[in-house]
């Protein structure tokens, strides 16, 4: 039986890959060396990677929060919003005069004080085009989807507030059978 | 994320989805290589061609949080797409690139994807993958990880 050649071997490399460690001990030792080799490469990333690393996972995480309901107190859209701006501006003054928006506009939005305009959504919407053209594929209306996501799971989760009120208002005046 | 079909060039488009209980009894070992049972409390992703429930790939991962790293524990592409009469290109990059997101949405700049091969296929890794090898570990960090993402993410 021939054996098997390299060249046989890398077309397999993809074809049954196990990379499971021996041993805890084995495992121990990668894992500190592994991890000295890279903090010393950390050290030479520059400040442009880390923004494009930043930006890359929060695009990932907005995506993300779309594709599942979720019901709880925080503010996804305000979050998201301050998550893009702290990571791109030193501070955020200067993206509310990039966006043409007062800061105290920008301040109310991100501190959840005051829903985002349609406008404010569309400037954010052109803005961060522009930012992720040379990072990483980007869907521009997330903006939107991450706000009506949040106001959809927001208004659901809040039923037993509003509902007992407003049913007294609802009638159906013709029965559709 | 889309793989190539080898014979005509065709792009196709894909789908990662965790596999669910349902699917271990597909995933014969003379198919997938392993027995991925062992694997179930992992999380384990198929690869799929998008409207189809043809299993071509799969990978099982470990998340390391206290190492901001995602470790590829088994990874395979089906019999009928290994070596050079595969059926489709691209099975492997896709489940490599999409445990490189899931390091990314956990990690951003500290993000790392590692795994430990043979040390002879060990080059293929490195040539195809841009990894760097410490010690018998494989890994991709940033930048070259953003890299990866953005080659097998066909949107961009």
């Amino acid at each position: 039986m021939k054996s098997k050649t390299n060249k046989d071997h890398i077309a397999d490399a993809e074809y049954g890959l196990d990379s499971r460690y021996n041993s805890k001990k084995e495992r121990a030792s990668e894992a500190a060396s592994l991890m000295e080799a890279r903090l010393m490469r950390m050290k030479n990333l520059s400040k442009e990677h880390i923004i494009r690393a930043k930006l890359m996972q929060l695009k990932l995480k907005m995506e993300a929060y779309i594709e599942q309901p979720m019901y709880d107190d925080q503010n996804h859209f305000a979050d998201f919003l301050k998550v893009y701006v702290d990571t791109i501006y030193s501070t955020r003054n200067h993206f509310a005069q990039d966006i043409n928006i007062t800061p105290i506009r920008l301040s109310q939005v991100i501190n959840n004080h005051r829903d985002p305009k349609d406008e404010f959504i569309m400037k954010l919407m052109i803005h961060s085009e522009k930012v992720f053209e040379n990072i990483c594929s980007f869907h521009k209306e997330i903006w939107y989807e991450v706000y009506f996501h949040e106001k959809l799971c927001d208004t659901m989760s809040r039923q037993e507030e509003w509902r007992p009120k407003l049913e007294k208002d609802v009638k159906l005046s013709t029965v559709i059978d | 994320m889309n793989v190539i079909e080898t014979s005509s060039g065709k792009s196709h488009t894909v789908e990662i989805d965790p596999v669910e209980d349902g699917d271990y009894k597909t995933l014969r070992k003379s198919r997938f290589f392993f027995d991925w049972k062992q694997e179930k409390a992992h999380e384990v992703y198929k690869l799929q061609l998008s409207g189809t429930s043809e299993i071509l790939g799969l990978i099982s991962l470990e998340n390391i949080p206290e190492e901001w790293r995602v470790h590829i524990r088994l990874l395979t592409v089906s019999k009928g797409n290994r070596g050079k009469e595969k059926q489709f290109d691209r099975i492997a990059g896709n489940l490599i690139a999409y445990a490189a997101k899931i390091a990314i949405k956990e990690y951003a700049e500290y993000a790392c994807v590692s795994l430990r091969p043979k040390s002879h296929i060990a080059q293929h890794y490195i040539d195809k993958y841009n990894m760097k090898l410490t010690g018998m570990t494989l890994s991709i960090e940033v930048p070259e990880i953003l890299d990866l993402i953005n080659h097998y993410d066909h949107e961009k």
